[in-house]
């Protein structure tokens, strides 16, 4: 902690003349650029329309991007003190184009709106890319970076183990109201079901099951599975999301509005997703559309109120896999004839 | 809309705020935003950037970005504390497993100088859940009580009824304009 206060600082040391300079100039701009709207906005009072407001913003947003890319390009080759300065600007930079970004939102259509953040966004992804690439890590740490890299350790919480079974577990940080955990936890070996009556609207958590097959007959709000191995989990129609993590060589089976999958190898979704599956510190994760039926499934959707007829299951957002325009290698898509088509063994 | 009230909204620049949300991911901040703001809240996906909605509200203009909560994207958040006269910290109140961490990535927000004049407003979110913790269980899970370097509040709240959105926004407006806008 000690080093990466002196480290921040030393940062924040170099970059200073250069980051004064560059507020003041950008100030400058700012203000330049502000009379000069203000003076075509004069002139043109009457007979101005909001298109040209949105060409004054594209073009202007546009220099200033290209003005930061430029900045940016500076960094191959140049030496750390030079790098360091550099990203100070770009970043301040680009601090600034977010701003004169928001301060235009109210004249800017949808779709310049979205193209906007976009060129920001791709921006920021660039901007971390330089820094990772010139500066190791350790050398520009900050302080909140710091702080998250002590995150580590195991959090204590989850590795206490209360007893197998059903859960009837207090909760961890409200010790006075006894509280009981819809779900399964600390299992080996066991067929496990529930059904609509005990989780519908719940949400429910699945926690250290190992080789087990669960059977989840009913519409939960929300469905946790965290420490899950060799595992087959079948659910019905799940109205929000669905929340995975640290799941391996397991079959899933379920229907949400959003699927969010974390550190998880080797396993099998089918899946209805009304929205979104992202996956994110994940490999050899394959994904079917959604295949599992029983008796009330269609009653269950209607209570989840998740739309049947939209399934997003093959579009897959990938975190750790965003600037480039090749597939992420860390999720397929299952080969019809190797989909799993009988549930009932 | 016509350039005459365009410039007559940016007139109001002074009783503009930025609000800035921000939680782990799966909190609730996109379905809250957007709840907020009465549109549909069944198609929205994991946040891969940031959103920004400017909204008008009891007077003010508002501009509240709303940024993914992701891990992988965490490290970006600092991108977006210049300027912000509110911070809003959304948590899903029945996250237990990972309320620890919630309480970090809090207690390092903080600690950020240049966020240091906000105004912070924790919405315990998911209330409509059966295994929801209370609002004041929150409070104690993220040591709320030790915080002295800023104004917050504290609200039970859910995005999907739409249960006390209305009442933590204004709270959070009402301590940021007694702090900004007493010169008026
Ligand atoms: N039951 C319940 N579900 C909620 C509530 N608020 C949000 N959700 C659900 O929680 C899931 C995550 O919500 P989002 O708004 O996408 O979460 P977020 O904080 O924006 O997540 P990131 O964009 O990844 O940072 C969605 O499936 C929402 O429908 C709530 O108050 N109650
Ligand atoms: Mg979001």
């Amino acid at each position: 902690m000690d080093a990466a206060a002196e480290l921040s600082q030393e940062s924040g040391f170099v970059a200073e003349s250069g980051a004064a300079k560059m507020q003041e100039r950008l100030q400058k701009r700012h203000q330049a650029r502000i009379e000069d709207a203000e003076r075509r906005k004069e002139d043109k009072e009457r007979q101005a329309v909001a298109e040209e407001k949105g060409e004054y913003f594209s073009s202007t947003f546009n220099g200033e991007r290209a003005c930061i890319e430029e900045l940016l390009s500076g960094c191959s080759g140049a030496d750390r003190a030079v790098v360091t300065q550099i990203l100070e600007e770009a970043t301040a930079q680009t601090v600034q184009l977010q701003k004169f970004l928001n301060d235009s939102t109210l004249f800017l259509t949808q779709y310049e709106l979205r193209q906007a953040q976009a060129a920001l966004q791709k921006l920021q992804t660039s901007l971390a890319e330089t820094r990772e690439a010139a500066l190791p890590k350790k050398r520009f740490a900050f302080r909140a970076r710091t702080k998250a890299a002590d995150k580590v350790a195991p959090p204590v919480s989850d590795t206490a183990s209360p007893g197998a079974g059903t859960f009837e577990q207090s909760a961890q940080v409200d010790g006075a109201a006894a509280f009981e955990q819809c779900g399964f936890s600390n299992m080996e070996n066991e067929l496990l079901t529930k059904t609509s009556d005990e989780i519908q609207k719940r949400d429910v958590l699945l926690t250290h099951l190992t080789n087990c097959k669960v059977r989840l007959f009913g519409s939960p709000s929300t469905l946790h599975l965290k420490h899950i191995d060799s595992c087959e989990i079948l659910c019905g129609p799940v109205s929000s999301s669905v929340f995975v993590d640290h799941c391996r060589n397991s079959i899933l089976a379920l229907p949400c509005q959003q699927l969010r999958t974390h550190n998880t190898t080797n396993t099998q979704v089918y899946l209805h997703v009304t929205s979104r599956a992202i996956i994110e510190d994940c490999h050899g994760v394959s994904f079917a559309p959604f295949s599992w039926s029983y008796p009330n499934l269609e009653d269950d959707f209607s209570v989840s109120g998740l739309d049947r007829d939209r399934n997003n299951w093959s579009q897959v957002d990938d975190f750790n896999w965003l600037a480039a325009g090749t597939p992420s290698p860390n999720w397929t898509v299952i080969p019809e004839a190797d989909r799993k088509t009988n549930w009932d063994s | 809309m016509g350039l005459l009230t365009i410039l007559k909204k940016m007139k109001q620049k002074e009783r503009e705020m930025r609000l800035l949300m921000l939680g782990l991911d799966n909190a609730g901040k996109t379905t809250i935003l957007k709840k907020f703001n009465g549109e549909d809240i069944s198609t929205i996906s994991p946040t891969l950037g940031f959103n920004i909605k400017t909204l008008e509200h009891k007077g003010f203009k508002l501009n509240i970005w709303d940024v993914g909560g992701q891990k992988s994207l965490r490290s970006y958040w600092r991108n977006y504390f210049e300027s912000t006269d509110g911070l809003v910290w959304v948590v899903d109140s029945a996250d237990r497993l990972r309320l620890e961490d919630c309480g970090r990535e809090l207690s390092a927000l903080l600690l950020e100088e240049r966020l240091a004049g906000a105004t912070l407003l924790v919405f315990a979110n998911k209330q409509d859940l059966p295994g929801a913790l209370s609002k004041e269980a929150i409070q104690e899970a993220l040591a709320l009580d030790e915080i002295k370097t800023h104004h917050w509040c504290i609200i039970g709240c859910s995005a999907v009824t739409g249960e006390n959105l209305l009442a933590g926004v204004d709270w959070l407006l009402d301590d940021i304009a007694a702090r900004i806008f007493t010169a008026d």
